[in-house]
């Protein structure tokens, strides 16, 4: 990149600002809860979508700070708790950004699940070592103090808000935006027609790194544009 | 042949010998020399005889440095919608015991969110509150029956508060069972009414949940500690996880100073591994348990035992266990036995933080803020999957979770032979502590509730 493209992107003004925002949830505790697989497989099937989005979206941001062995509520019952390494691992490989819908996220669950009873009809029986209790979060969205109009206040942003929000931003986005996006790269596209970077940050791996990793790592990509 | 005996370092309030004069057994040869110097010390602790005088609450802003300033700036946002509106607490006491503890900290801040929150304290005779005491233990399972006469004293020191006390709030929180008849007062006006449980529910006595249940269900709202205290109701069930404050003397940031002095009152050899439990003398923490641990483990590895905890002054049963403890200690001078005075919360933050590794071996627990505690120092911590432990502790993620003192022995060698491990779980464990069992997120919560209570309400 030539010194004057630099230039031109550091003193880029958006069209539309960026507004950070956050979310703050509160946790409910459901109604349903399971003892077994098939049970598990019950409740998925029945909960409320708040159920399944509380224990795959949003059990990332309550452990945003472990970087393996982590993904989902499912999962991690299923191998501490069911002792089911198999299923374990499957749930484990359910990638949430690849999802639009919590709806989607659902049947995916399901079907990783039934197909599993199906193969293994004792497993299903098998009482777990402690119950999976499903919740759900009541949420409410709220302002930051940050409003980016160009690239330096959007890197300087992304360096000062929240944890929670950037999991609102990279995360939760794609469930508002129905796209497989996240709203900083589409910001970095649409505003600052920096593709790819936009690229490059939403390839960020949020299941081998932290959020405090993905906040470093974007805002990498974005000082490697400035520089 | 004359028993052996293991040192106990007693601090009480009460001009009792000091333990060299009443624990004078002669001690085994140590099996590696070593100086004794520290063990004479440890006979003469110099721990407070009294309380020290709380200090002033914290303000919003001295949690800048730990929890960072978005954080701070997301509990400002979710209060600045509920600027004048107010909210009331009512529990059972105002001094001693985890709810006054928190609330102590919890109304100041909210009140300085611009959140107007009152604290009332219910008052009641010696009956009542021999009464909320048997419901107390009958609701964590124990044999109870529940008489007509009980259940009209209940009701009639709860319709006496209800007389003396105002509701004009726009939420009121009633805290545990004792006051949870005043939702009597409850006269269709606008305010929310949210019932805070603070006790686990999980197999309570029939009769004394049947008794209070439908109280309960004329709250708008209950919130438990965790999933596995809850019961089924048909109100909306919020979990509110308990919560330590990181700057009250028990968990506060120390100086080493203070964490060297604190060893070396106790005897404590820092540049040897020391393994912790803090925990009242009491059979359901299993402390014998632990010393059984121990001593598998120590045939692998050098470390010291100590057994940090009070109780053993004022309950005859702690004092039983005490002298079980210190039998099973036997002529190990390695074990360090400390009974301490329940305001000894500095000197417990420091024994914690000279810990290598902190054991929460419990039977049977309730939330387990010791496990917090030990969390939030960043110690490798090895406890019991019981009560709300396992929220806390993920298995090799935040914590090592066992299920006997087989398991514990195992972990004690595993953790102190692989440091680095140790070390991450350490540091997971205060991050986990960070995100979920903070003050801070304690205060976040009862805003979230006000304005989602708010919500429902159309306000």
């Amino acid at each position: 990149m030539t010194s004057a493209q630099t230039l031109d992107l550091r003193t880029r003004a958006a069209r539309k600002p960026f507004y950070f925002n956050t979310s703050a949830h509160l946790l409910r505790i459901g109604r349903e809860r399971a003892t077994t697989l098939g049970e598990l497989l019950q409740a998925l099937r029945t909960c409320s979508e708040d159920s399944i989005f509380q224990h795959t979206f949003r059990t990332l941001e309550e452990h945003h700070f472990i970087r393996e062995g982590f993904s989902n509520d499912f999962a991690h019952w299923a191998f501490s708790a069911c002792n089911e390494p198999g299923l374990a691992e499957r749930l484990a490989g359910v990638d949430v950004r690849e999802f639009t819908s919590v709806e989607a996220v659902r049947e995916r669950i399901v079907h990783i699940v039934d197909a599993y009873i199906q193969s293994n009809p004792r497993a299903g029986e098998r009482v777990a070592r402690e119950p999976f209790y499903f919740c759900a979060s009541d949420t409410v969205i709220l302002p930051t103090a940050f409003v980016a109009h160009n690239l330096p206040e959007f890197a300087d942003g992304m360096a000062r808000v929240s944890v929670h929000s950037i999991h609102h931003h990279f995360i939760e986005a794609r469930l508002r935006l129905k796209l497989t996006s996240n709203d900083f790269s589409l910001w970095l596209e649409e505003e600052m027609e920096m593709k790819k970077a936009a690229r490059r940050v939403d390839h960020i791996d949020i299941y081998t790194a932290t959020l405090e990793d993905v906040r470093r790592q974007a805002i990498r990509i974005i000082e490697l544009a400035l520089q | 042949m004359e028993t052996k005996r293991q040192q106990v370092v007693e601090v009480t309030r009460s001009p009792k010998p000091l333990p060299s004069e009443i624990k004078s057994a002669p001690l085994a040869p140590e099996p590696v020399k070593r100086e004794n110097r520290s063990r004479e010390r440890r006979n003469r602790p110099r721990v407070p005889d009294t309380p020290p005088a709380p200090p002033p609450p914290p303000r919003l802003s001295d949690y800048e440095t730990i929890v960072g300033g978005a954080e701070l700036d997301e509990l400002r946002f979710v209060a600045r919608d509920l600027r004048g509106k107010t909210m009331k607490m009512v529990n059972s006491t105002a001094v001693g015991g985890g709810v006054a503890e928190m609330l102590n900290r919890l109304v100041p801040l909210l009140t300085e969110l611009e959140v107007s929150t009152h604290w009332d304290v219910i008052t009641g005779g010696n009956d009542f509150f021999e009464i909320t005491k048997a419901f107390h233990n009958a609701l964590h399972g124990g044999d109870y029956h529940l008489t007509k006469q009980v259940q009209e004293i209940f009701m009639m020191y709860n319709e006496q508060n209800r007389q003396r006390m105002h509701f004009d709030e726009d939420l009121v929180v009633i805290h545990d069972p004792q006051p949870a008849a005043l939702i009597n007062a409850r006269n269709g006006a606008h305010a929310r009414w949210v019932w805070r449980c603070h006790i686990d529910l999980s197999n309570p006595n029939s009769e004394v949940w049947g008794f209070l249940r439908p109280m309960i269900e004329k709250f708008d709202a209950a919130i438990f500690s965790s999933p596995t205290f809850a019961r089924k109701l048909s109100v909306p069930q919020y979990l509110f996880y308990p919560c330590i404050d990181p700057l009250s003397e028990k968990n506060k940031d120390l100086d080493d100073s203070i964490v060297q002095k604190t060893c070396d009152d106790f005897g404590i050899d820092r540049s040897r591994p020391i393994v912790t439990q803090v925990s009242r003398f009491d059979r359901l923490k299993d402390p014998v348990g632990v010393v059984h641990a121990y001593k598998m483990a120590k045939k692998y590895v050098d470390c010291q035992l100590v057994l940090a905890g009070g109780g053993a002054s004022d309950d005859p049963e702690g004092a039983v266990v005490l002298q079980e403890v210190t039998e099973a200690a036997g002529d190990d001078p390695d074990i360090i036995i400390l009974n301490l005075p329940p305001w000894c919360a500095l000197e417990i933050n420091a024994l914690q933080r000279a810990s290598t590794l902190v054991v929460q071996k419990s039977l049977r627990e309730g939330f387990g803020l010791t496990v917090t505690e030990a969390l939030w120092k960043g110690k490798p911590t090895i406890a019991s999957a019981v009560g709300g432990i396992p929220n806390q502790v993920i298995h090799k993620l935040t914590g090592a979770l066992v299920h006997s003192v087989e398991g514990c022995a195992y972990q004690i060698r595993y953790l102190l032979t692989h440091p680095e491990f140790a070390q991450k779980l350490g540091k997971n464990g205060r991050e986990h502590v960070k995100e979920n069992f903070l003050m801070t997120t304690n205060v976040k919560r009862w805003l979230l509730l006000f304005r989602i209570m708010l919500q429902k309400n159309g306000s």
